[in-house]
């Protein structure tokens, strides 16, 4: 299943892979629940839903404010327990020397983390930042998780 | 000796075919009239055939099916047909894979739509008077690859060790190691494939917006384009974001952070579209 920019998938299907292509700017969140096999994978490309109220309607998953904690209750939805969740976060990759309010992929990062402080996540593993695009993927079956920088193949991270 | 390679093997690049090529020419030069555009499409069944299918993507989900080049123009304007018409003619080369950039058939292709659609969408914004050239132009701009790629991949490790470790960015690292970059190359290939002067020099620059003199927004244009392309993760390659940004360009072109998020989204709601648009493009 093929999560796009903006977009969001849960799923307990253990013959599911999610996998989510070249994140920029944008940030993949990846959460496992091992013990009910529940996955989900979110691609979010903004912070804040408050740039565009009529949007976040109807795609809230564009925005991480929003797509986060959306990504969080539909895995509950399907059983899975916060305490139980395995937090991976990538990408919020930015373009040499962006700087101020271009540099949207230290933006999504700093929300992700106050929005995880405030609601007591804790990030299992996280590869963040720098000039790379990033792909990643997770076997709902296995719980196994693999990461794709730019430059480098394919490693398994979780 | 690997740059006279590189110089000797943009010498052979074929300019796809000769109605393509003219195509381009006119479509990219801003003196040309509509009249010379509808002149070579007509004669041509096959550009014709290709224009139509466009016109009848999904992208822009038209009421009633398009018949004619006359009638294009009429539902869309000759601005936006003389966009598609480069579509349906520039892809020849993009569309390969590109190996020394890890981008499989097709993707630097759809990089290179998307950033000219962007392109298409700041224009218009900034009122800017040659459309068609700004987005042809965003279009070919990343040719010079089509020829680089090989050499890139031979020298991958030392290019991107400078990357990672010398903090240069990837086109400069092309520079270091081959003797040239993929943008002046683009800018030889678009000169030798005898485009306007415009039209090389935004390619030549679409990296490095900073040696423009102030009056021309098409470069800062392009140049922004690609940026939001490069933020978004479309067609990302090997090269990854490893470009320089220049905060003086945002300002020069009073982008705000509203301006540029609203952009993000309004591309984003198009993704699914440009798809649709990549495949109409292919001529199959």
């Amino acid at each position: 299943m093929i999560v796009g920019v903006g977009d969001m998938k849960v799923s307990n299907n253990p013959e599911v892979v999610l996998v989510t292509y070249s994140l920029g700017s944008c940030i993949g969140v990846c959460i496992y629940d091992s013990t009910v096999r529940v996955g989900g994978l979110l691609h979010y490309m903004l912070p804040e839903h408050s740039i565009d109220h009529v949007k976040e309607r109807h795609a809230p998953c564009m925005f991480g404010d929003t797509g986060i904690p959306f990504l969080f209750k539909e895995t509950y939805k399907l059983g899975a327990k916060k305490n139980r969740l395995k937090v991976i976060v990538v990408g919020g990759a930015e373009i040499l020397d962006q700087q101020g309010f271009f540099n949207i992929g230290k933006r999504n990062y700093a929300l992700l983390r106050k929005l995880f402080w405030k609601n007591n996540v804790m990030i299992s593993f996280e590869d963040v930042g720098g000039n790379v695009n990033r792909t990643l993927k997770l076997e709902v079956g296995t719980g196994v998780s693999w990461l794709k920088t730019s430059g480098n193949g394919m490693r398994r991270i979780g | 000796m690997r740059l006279e390679q590189i110089i000797e093997e943009m010498d052979l690049l074929e300019a796809v075919t000769p109605s393509a090529h003219r195509l381009l020419q006119v479509v990219g030069d801003p003196k040309s009239s509509v009249g010379d555009l509808v002149e070579i499409i007509q004669y041509d069944q096959a550009l014709t055939a290709n224009l139509l299918r466009i016109c009848n993507s999904p992208y822009f989900g038209l009421r009633n099916e398009i018949h004619s080049v006359k009638q294009a123009a009429a539902y869309l304007g000759m601005d936006k047909v003389a966009c598609l018409v480069a579509i349906g003619s520039g892809g020849e080369h993009l569309r390969k894979a590109q190996d020394g950039y890890d981008l499989h058939e097709g993707e630097l292709w759809r990089y290179s739509v998307a950033s000219a659609l962007i392109t298409q969408d700041l224009a218009e914004r900034y009122a800017e008077k040659h459309v068609s050239l700004l987005f042809t132009a965003a279009l070919l701009k990343d040719i010079g690859k089509v020829i680089l790629s090989r050499y890139v991949k031979e020298l991958f490790r030392e290019i991107i060790t400078a990357v990672r470790n010398e903090g240069l960015s990837f086109m400069e690292a092309e520079r270091k190691f081959l003797g040239i970059d993929h943008a002046e190359l683009g800018a030889k290939v678009a000169a030798k494939w005898r485009f306007t002067q415009a039209m090389v020099d935004i390619i030549g620059n679409h990296h490095s917006p900073d040696r423009v003199g102030n009056g021309d927004l098409s470069i800062p244009i392009v140049y922004l384009s690609d940026c939001i392309c490069m933020m978004m993760g479309i067609g990302l390659g090997s090269d990854g974001l490893a470009y320089r940004y220049y905060p003086g360009v945002a300002e020069r072109l009073k982008f705000s952070d509203a301006d540029l998020q609203r952009t993000m989204i309004r591309f984003r709601e198009k993704l699914k579209a440009v798809e649709e648009l990549v495949n109409y493009s292919k001529g199959e």
